[in-house]
């Protein structure tokens, strides 16, 4: 009985499980986020398992990280080759830190946690949906199951499926990005988590210093547990990488005489690790950072294009605290927050714009500050956040239906929310044609969304 | 032998004359298999001239209620016009349609009074029907309305069955007469009900002047409904028609002077403590329209309601029942 390794992989399980639940129910997302060192460094959790990991060594990777779980899964077959360049990690996560301190914000390039919940928010939620809404339809409409089975579908639909399919025309980027980690696993094992992760990086340095160690007892030089290890953790002489190893547990039955422990017991304490960086490597990142500094956008002279979510100030501000993980986009409940593709360039791309043709934002509602893990859209009161100005909607007196045909409509006028109605009525006796006054508009977008014009809408709303 | 991919033996094959009349039937009959399938999985929205009305007379034509508590108005209201009985029958199926229009508290009085909801609910289980089934197309976000609005809570304490419309699961319109709605979507469970219960909340509504129960029933309209706004008093007038509500019951507790549909300031809602009770939506709705000051045929829902023998806009002739509750 492999007891430990199974304890592993239900704690695998469970955490994937969870972090799936918590996505789906777009209620306490935070949870995972506030517990990410690379994405907030100073909460209590990540304090937490900071701490955890001084104790254990990388418990993290190998017992709760969720893409190191399915990455696991897709590993299955693959064979496990020592690649000697584990050490582009550090330098990864050495770009990010001084990224961070110059002012630009690339944590959620890397971020397992944020790649993961991106493509469970994005690619996975909606096509389970979109797949099992279709059955029941199926079922019920073209099998004509109507009195039971139709109650127990609007029964799910209110509670776990949701009641609006969602979609994000671009999320074939997210789908393709995170399908090529998990490719790269079905060649190596673990490629992404010995040789990308910043996170990783973090958790490797830490447990460098850890208390439990693996002893080797016994040995008959049968070599298993070292071409078997995950990570590649384990050296020729049988010692072992200390910060490389994820604690999965293999070497421990794999050895044929039992002579694999892991104890309490840190050896010799090295202060300076090997495989971790060197000065020489140090001064290296320091010099060739400043080139990729491309990456930012210029956005001086130029026209913000894109509706940000409401209570968000600054642009340069926005895009360094949002780690585009995609909860905000999970939480709308119109649908209205999609990924950014290249309209911001490199530095803003997969952060969310509201896009009023799909959803507008909804006035009595606050959902995506809350669920924001950094605080990049803040969090506002309801009463807070019906004052926050979005944009400003303009109508295009040229094809208004009112304004052109002559016809009744006022559709925008009709779903305005703001209290004062911010479209007025240009001629209260004729046919009513509407305007937009300035000073109400809060730039939601229903009246674009609402609009009957098409194919393009009447009312636009720009930001 | 080597195994090759299936495009490479296709040279080695002489296409005969045979064999491409052949490859086209399949192709044909493919094809035809195919679309009788796809109808089969996902079927077709059938099509429907209209729900029967019962056209049950009430002991008043309209009972008019004022009073402090909205449950016990709506109970005197329903007791004076002939008691739940008279609609409902045992065993039968209910929809109550209530105004959930938008995403704001009962206070704001943009929908439908939960208390008046809840009174119908009960009166309509005390009368033995099976189910009672309360929905309503939302303009805002469906869920948060159902919620904010109170109603979801309250009939769902009551027993009935709260849900979310599908627009899949609609009919067709069709009309005797010639129509601007001919080939609407309508919600299916709006149609298939013994007893429709149309339970609207009076305000004020920018396009057809005033919201009541006439235009209460765009909610179980699916499609696009900004469609519906020109010409939107024939549109209401023929929907009537073709819903044929059984029961009307207006809420005027709380009643939204300006800024309609949606409202959302408090300065704006008048309490008026009424409910109104009636079988003839043309005729609740000219009352209520009075009521608001305003006269009942310069709103287009009703003057096309009486051109098209609807109802009655008459209230001088009606049989009017003002009781407190």
């Amino acid at each position: 009985m492999k007891k430990l390794v199974l304890a592993r992989r239900l704690s695998q399980l469970f955490f994937l499980f969870l972090f799936v639940y918590f996505l789906w129910s777009a209620d306490n997302t935070l949870a995972f986020f506030k517990a990410d060192p690379l994405v907030s460094v100073f909460s209590l959790l990540s304090i937490i398992i900071v701490i955890l990991t001084l104790a254990l060594g990388r418990f993290f990777c190998g017992w709760v990280c969720p893409l190191g779980s399915i990455i696991d899964v897709c590993g299955i077959k693959a064979k496990s080759r020592d690649l000697n360049i584990r050490q582009i990690k550090y330098y990864i996560l050495g770009f990010i830190v001084i990224f961070a301190f110059l002012g630009i914000q690339i944590a959620w390039v890397f971020d397992p946690l944020v790649i993961t919940a991106r493509f469970i928010s994005l690619n996975f939620i909606p096509s389970f949906i979109f797949i099992l809404n279709k059955i029941f339809i199926f079922l019920i409409k073209g099998l004509n199951f109507y009195a039971p089975l139709y109650d127990f579908y609007r029964l799910i639909k209110s509670s776990i499926l949701g009641l609006k399919i969602y979609y994000f025309p671009h999320s074939f980027i997210t789908l393709s990005f995170f399908a090529a980690i998990c490719s790269l696993a079905f060649i190596i094992k673990r490629f992404w988590c010995r040789i990308v992760c910043p996170l990783g990086a973090i958790y490797s340095l830490i447990s460098n210093f850890s208390i439990v160690s693996r002893h080797v007892d016994k040995c008959v030089n049968c070599m298993k547990c070292k071409i078997n290890c995950r990570m590649s953790a384990i050296k020729e002489d049988m010692s072992y990488r200390k910060g490389e190893c994820i604690l999965c547990m293999d070497c421990v039955y794999d050895c044929h005489v039992k002579g694999v422990k892991f104890t309490w017991h840190a050896g010799p304490l090295r202060l300076r690790p090997k495989g971790s960086i060197s000065r020489k490597d140090f001064l290296f990142l320091l010099s060739s950072s400043f080139l990729l500094l491309g990456f930012k956008f210029r956005e001086e002279g130029l026209r913000e294009k894109l509706i940000r979510p409401p209570g968000v100030s600054g642009k340069r501000e926005f895009l360094n605290k949002c780690i585009r993980c995609g909860n905000c986009m999970r939480a709308c409940p119109t649908n209205g927050l999609q990924p950014v593709i290249f309209e911001s360039g490199l530095a803003g791309i997969w952060a969310p714009h509201l896009v009023p043709e799909i959803g507008y934002c909804e006035y009595n509602c606050n959902l995506c500050g809350k669920t924001c893990p950094t605080g990049a859209i803040p969090e506002l009161s309801l009463a807070e956040k019906k004052e926050q100005r979005m944009g400003l909607a303009n109508i295009d007196k040229a094809i208004c239906i009112p304004w052109t045909q002559n016809r009744e409509c006022i559709v925008c006028e009709e779903h305005c929310p703001v209290p004062a109605k911010a479209i007025k009525i240009y001629d209260e006796s004729g046919v009513k044609k509407p305007y937009v006054d300035n000073s109400l508009c809060i730039g939601c977008g229903i009246c674009q969304n609402k609009c009957p014009v098409r194919p393009v809408r009447a009312v636009k709303v720009s930001p | 032998m080597k195994r090759r991919f299936i495009f490479e033996r296709f040279p080695e094959r002489m296409m005969t004359r045979k064999g491409f009349l052949k490859l086209c039937a399949i192709g044909a009959g493919g094809m035809a298999l195919n679309s009788s399938l796809f109808k089969f999985a996902f079927g077709q929205d059938g099509a429907s001239t209209g729900r029967v009305g019962k056209k049950i007379k009430g002991l008043h034509d309209l009972v008019v209620v004022k009073g402090e508590d909205p449950y016990a108005m709506t109970v005197k209201a329903i007791e004076s016009i002939g008691g739940m009985e008279r609609f409902v029958k045992k065993k039968s199926v209910v929809l109550v349609k209530p105004n959930i229009g938008w995403n704001r508290f009962p206070e704001q009085a943009a929908n439908t009074n939960p208390y008046v909801v809840g009174a119908l609910i009960d009166m309509c289980f005390r009368s033995g029907a099976k189910r009672v089934n309360v929905f309503d197309r939302t303009c805002n976000e469906t869920a948060q309305c159902y919620n904010n609005s109170g109603i979801e809570k309250i009939a769902k304490e009551k027993g009935a069955n709260v849900y979310y419309p599908d627009d899949w699961n609609v009919v067709k319109a069709k009309f005797k007469y010639e129509s601007p709605m001919e080939g609407w979507p309508v919600y299916r469970d709006a149609l298939e009900c013994d007893t429709f219960i149309n339970v609207p909340v009076l305000k004020h509504h920018r396009l057809a002047g005033l919201t009541i129960a006439m235009k209460n029933l765009m909610g179980v309209c699916s499609g696009d409904r900004g469609l519906m706004h020109s010409d939107i008093g024939v549109k209401l007038a023929h929907m009537t028609d073709f819903i044929k509500p059984d029961l009307n019951v207006i809420d005027a507790y709380r009643v939204l002077l300006r800024h309609g549909p949606s409202g959302g300031d408090m300065a704006d809602v008048m309490e008026m403590k009424t409910v109104i009770a009636g079988v003839d939506p043309v005729l609740c709705d000219s009352y209520a329209a009075r009521l608001m000051d305003k006269d009942p045929l310069s709103l287009g829902f009703i003057s096309h309601g009486v051109k098209n023998n609807i109802g009655s806009a008459d209230i001088s002739k009606a049989d009017i029942l003002t009781v407190t509750a």
